[in-house]
């Protein structure tokens, strides 16, 4: 769905950190959302750490860098790192570009299918969440 | 041009191959010589299906083509039309193959031959042409202007490695030329019409080049001479003692002041300084060739000799020779470096005849070259804000060409003629040759769309 | 040369851009081109540029910044041009005309903004947390810079536990940029922030200023502004000059190289030192194919990284080929930028590590520990 201009599809989970989270099999896969890629503008740099990476849920996964922004990636939840689309290594940009598609981030398994519930899920959470997210952003700039 | 004539130049190569940016069109509006002018946009192919789709589009639309390398030239064979599209092979830079057996390496038009000498190290095998802009400058466009370079003396130029060439011709058809065979007797060498073709007559999309295995052993030595006629006998006795030096350079009295009016070398202000090299695979061999150079050295005079094999002496020796170009770069804020060459038994005279011109034109010139295959750099040095010094010096630079051809020599030995010299063809060319070469461009380019305007091929 | 010229590459270096001979020699030496293949962007390039310029031909216009904003000043060219011509000094001249102009790149206006209203240039309100006093009264004090602050913690808080295992009497402070990047990129150090590093820096009372930033260093040494520095006798010294000569008590078997930053090497003659303490630490220790005055450079100087980033890891990687066609497991510099930068740019087929001098000495501590 389109919210303001930014595009949130409503198939897929949420982190209040802005990141997006599909269930793909038995892994997960995610990604920055339209709106923080658009915050940071042009992704420069995309750390990748390596496979098999012990993940907490709310720590540090990577990091990322836009010309003018140094980011953390906080992992969703907890689990391993299963994989990382290598592409971002020469291309950064993808995220930018196709931030839903090819340029998704990470693929992690969870250890407890069950925290996904606290991510946001759904139209109506989703429009609540983005507006506030929207207003925050427009009175800090 | 056209909006829409760029656009199909963007399909052939891609957007991120094409560009009519103000800073890309500045930067190829000249090359190493005192020309610019700024063309209308830029390619960079990156294959030769699209080197031929470029060709073929430039004579439908009707634009000029001027191929470009490194940009290192000094006679302004790269400088572009107004109206014309530079097509740059820099983003043609495979080295396709090293081939030991065969004795070959093939190579895209634009590798840089520093890139190729690195990549034939390993193999204790070099190409022996080495122009003074080895670390920029493409093969392509070695080929194109047939580059010299110091070790001229022994192992010849450009021409003598060329075995083959991928191109596209003016019309846009492909062709291939030669190949990987040492020698051949097959029909016409249409390879060598086009070694030095300085771009206008075809593109080349891969070089074939005949590889040597590397000397190992190199002696070195260096020689004062008070008297220039000396240092002239020195050199025909050099040429002519029945080896072959790989390097015999010569620096004039002019040059030695100068390099010592702006380094610390402290060097004999002399007549002549002439350095000579003798490299084999064995020491003793270098050492035998060196003791003939000696030799003849000491019979003519030489106040001084200085010798090394190998190390930090050899670079000391060397280090007069290789601060001269830059040193007199330095001097005044206008120069250009000439490359006339003459028959080696016409050096000296052709050395004092500079000297001359100078004189009597009230203009520095400083001469350093080749001596061992007769290509001598006359460096002349000016300021154009003075008034008249301009003029003296074009005065002087058609007294210097007049007088090289009248010694039986040509206008440039290595540096090609471009735009630079195309005035001074009919000079050296009689016109059943100058017509020939334009017979050979309508063959080729019947449209005269690659790189027009050079070499005086208009008339 | 007129002195009331609008311009100052007119004014003064009128000389110098028409020395320039055109010869093209700086493409063998250009990072920008090495990595680009693209003339507009060569040394030649930019002084074609401003030739035209000074013939009227041109305007200094917003158009020419991406050639004249997209410089190292790295000063490999200059140190091998023959006609002597003095590329980076001219590239940031003909960047503060721009400013004037209103035609400088905006990543580098939007830097000068960020410096007015931040004290570092990367926006951040709150200083690194390395859990050290700051203000103390000491004998040495420690400059981090941002880049270190900000963006290589990790580096800072080895730089930081190196001295603390030496046993070093220093301080942090709660320092603020030098801002010496600004007259890099077509303005001035704004000497509020001098100012504090200064009242900072001499209330510690320290009688040597140490930091890991080899361009703070530079700014500290060479900046008009920061000259009360050394007028109060204090010692300004690289992190790289502190730790040489001292026994570290470690070493390793591990084949090493080094990373001549360009600030501190071709800019500040600063090659022996480095060396000195990572040939004791590491005795395989090789050196890459472009070495001290003839170092590749890393890419990310001259406000690159911030503006070209793209452009900015091509040159790394560049960089870092030559790391692996000598085999080193481990490349090492002392300065925060390049290690960003370097980093950023490895690729994860890539087995050899980056990390500062003072990473890699914690790291032997840590592991002679146990």
């Amino acid at each position: 769905m389109q919210i303001q201009g930014y595009e949130f599809p409503e198939d897929l989970h949420y982190d209040p950190e802005h990141f997006w989270v599909r269930v793909d099999g038995d892994e997960l896969v995610m990604g920055m959302d339209d709106f923080a890629q658009k915050l940071a503008g042009e992704i420069v740099f995309v750390q990748l750490p390596d496979d098999g990476k012990k993940l907490k849920k709310g720590k540090k996964l990577a990091k990322v860098e836009s010309g003018k922004w140094l980011g953390k990636v906080l992992s969703p939840v907890d689990g391993v790192l299963m994989g990382v689309n290598e592409a971002l290594e020469t291309d950064p940009g993808l995220i930018n570009r196709d931030p839903y598609g090819e340029g998704w981030m990470y693929r992690i398994k969870a250890e407890d299918a069950g925290q996904m519930e606290d991510l946001l899920h759904g139209g109506e959470a989703l429009e609540a969440w983005v507006q506030a997210e929207i207003a925050k952003h427009a009175s800090e700039a | 041009m056209q909006a829409k004539s760029k656009e199909k130049l963007a399909d052939i190569v891609g957007q991120e191959n094409f560009s009519d940016g103000i800073i890309d069109l500045v930067s190829y509006s000249s090359d190493a010589s005192e020309h610019s002018i700024r063309p209308q946009a830029v390619v960079w192919p990156t294959n030769a299906e699209q080197v031929r789709d470029v060709v073929l589009l430039a004579n439908e639309l009707g634009f000029p083509l001027f191929p470009r390398g490194a940009g290192t030239g000094l006679s302004g064979m790269a400088v572009p039309r107004s109206d014309g599209v530079v097509m740059d092979l820099a983003r043609m830079r495979r080295i396709i193959d090293i081939c030991i057996e065969d004795r070959v390496a093939v190579v895209e038009p634009g590798v840089v031959y520093a890139d190729l000498e690195k990549a034939l190290a390993p193999h204790g095998y070099f190409y022996p042409p080495d122009p003074a802009s080895g670390k920029v400058c493409t093969l392509g466009g070695n080929v194109a202007t047939n580059a010299g370079g110091v070790k001229g003396a022994k192992y010849g130029t450009t021409k003598d490695y060329v075995l083959g060439l991928s191109l596209v011709l003016g019309d846009g058809r492909e062709m291939r030329v030669g190949g990987r065979n040492i020698k051949s007797a097959s029909g016409y060498d249409l390879a060598h019409l086009f070694v030095g073709s300085e771009g206008t007559l075809g593109v080349f999309t891969e070089i074939i080049l005949k590889i040597n295995p590397k000397p190992t052993a190199t002696a070195t030595a260096l020689a004062i001479f008070d008297n220039l006629e000396d240092a002239g006998s020195a050199i025909i006795g050099v040429m002519s003692s029945g080896i072959v030096p790989s390097v015999l350079e010569i620096l004039g009295r002019e040059t030695l002041e100068a390099i010592n009016q702006n380094t610390d070398l402290n060097l004999p202000e002399v007549d002549a300084m002439l350095l000579c090299e003798t490299d084999g695979f064995t020491q003793a061999e270098a050492d035998f060739q060196m003791a003939r150079v000696v030799e003849q050295f000491q019979k003519n005079q030489a106040r001084q000799v200085r010798q090394a094999s190998g190390g930090e002496e050899v670079v000391e020796l060397w280090k007069a020779r290789k601060s001269a170009y830059a040193v007199l770069a330095r001097l005044k804020p206008n120069f250009v470096l000439e490359d006339v060459t003459v028959p080696i038994s016409q050096v000296v005279r052709m050395f004092k005849g500079v000297q001359d011109i100078a004189e009597r034109n009230r203009v520095s010139i400083a001469t350093f070259g080749h001596a061992g295959d007769g290509n001598l750099h006359p460096q002349v040095l000016w300021d154009a804000t003075q008034p008249g010094e301009t003029q003296r010096v074009e005065k002087a630079v058609d007294e210097l060409f007049a007088l090289a051809i009248k010694l039986g020599g040509t206008l440039t030995g290595e540096h090609g003629i471009g735009l630079s010299k195309a005035a001074y063809m009919g000079l050296e060319h009689g016109s059943v040759s100058m017509d020939m070469m334009r017979v050979l461009k309508r063959a080729c380019d019947p449209n005269n769309i690659l790189n027009p305007g050079k070499m005086a091929l208009e008339g | 040369m007129s002195a009331s010229a609008k311009l100052e590459i007119e004014r003064s270096f009128r000389d110098q851009i028409g020395r320039c001979s055109r010869c093209g020699f700086c493409q063998a030496h250009c990072p920008v081109f090495g990595a680009s293949l693209r003339p507009a962007v060569n040394a030649r390039g930019k002084m074609l540029l401003l030739k035209e310029v000074l013939e009227g031909k041109l305007e200094l216009s917003r158009e020419l910044a991406e050639s004249i904003f997209q410089c190292t000043t790295c000063a490999s060219c200059s140190t091998n041009c023959p006609s002597g011509v003095q590329v980076p000094e001219i590239i940031k001249a003909a960047r503060r005309d721009m400013a004037g102009l209103g035609t400088c790149h905006p990543a580098f206006v939007a830097m000068d903004q960020v410096l007015e209203q931040y004290p570092n240039i990367y926006a951040e309100e709150e200083p690194g947390d390395f859990d050290r006093p700051r203000n103390q009264r000491a004998e040495v004090v420690y400059f981090m810079g941002c880049v270190g602050q900000y963006r290589e913690e990790e580096a800072t808080e080895a730089a930081l536990a190196v001295l603390d295992h030496l046993e070093v009497d220093y301080t942090l402070i709660d320092e603020v940029c030098c801002s010496g990047v600004l007259e890099d990129v077509g303005f001035g150090i704004k000497p509020v922030l001098a100012e504090k590093n200064l009242e900072l820096i001499l209330s510690t009372g320290a009688r040597t200023l140490v930091t890991g930033c080899p361009y703070c260093f530079r700014t500290f040494n060479n900046k008009e502004v920061y000259a009360p520095i050394k007028q109060e006798g204090v010692k300004i010294v690289h992190l790289s000059q502190f730790l040489a000569g001292r026994d570290l008590g470690v070493r390793t078997d591990q084949v090493v190289t080094y990373h001549d930053p360009c600030d501190l090497g071709r800019h500040t003659g600063i090659y022996a030192e480095p060396r000195k303490t990572i040939r004791a630490l590491a005795p395989n220790f090789v050196e890459l194919p472009h070495h001290h005055a003839d170092a590749l450079c890393c890419g990310a100087g001259g406000g690159v990284r911030g503006a070209f980033a793209k452009n900015s890891l091509d040159m790394a990687r560049r960089r870092l080929a030559e790391v692996e066609e000598v085999g080193a497991q481990v490349v090492l510099t002392e300065c925060n930028s390049c290690a960003h930068n370097l980093s950023n740019a490895k690729l994860r087929a890539q087995k050899f590590r980056v990390l500062t001098t003072p990473q890699f000495i914690l790291e032997l501590l840590e592991q002679s520990q146990g």
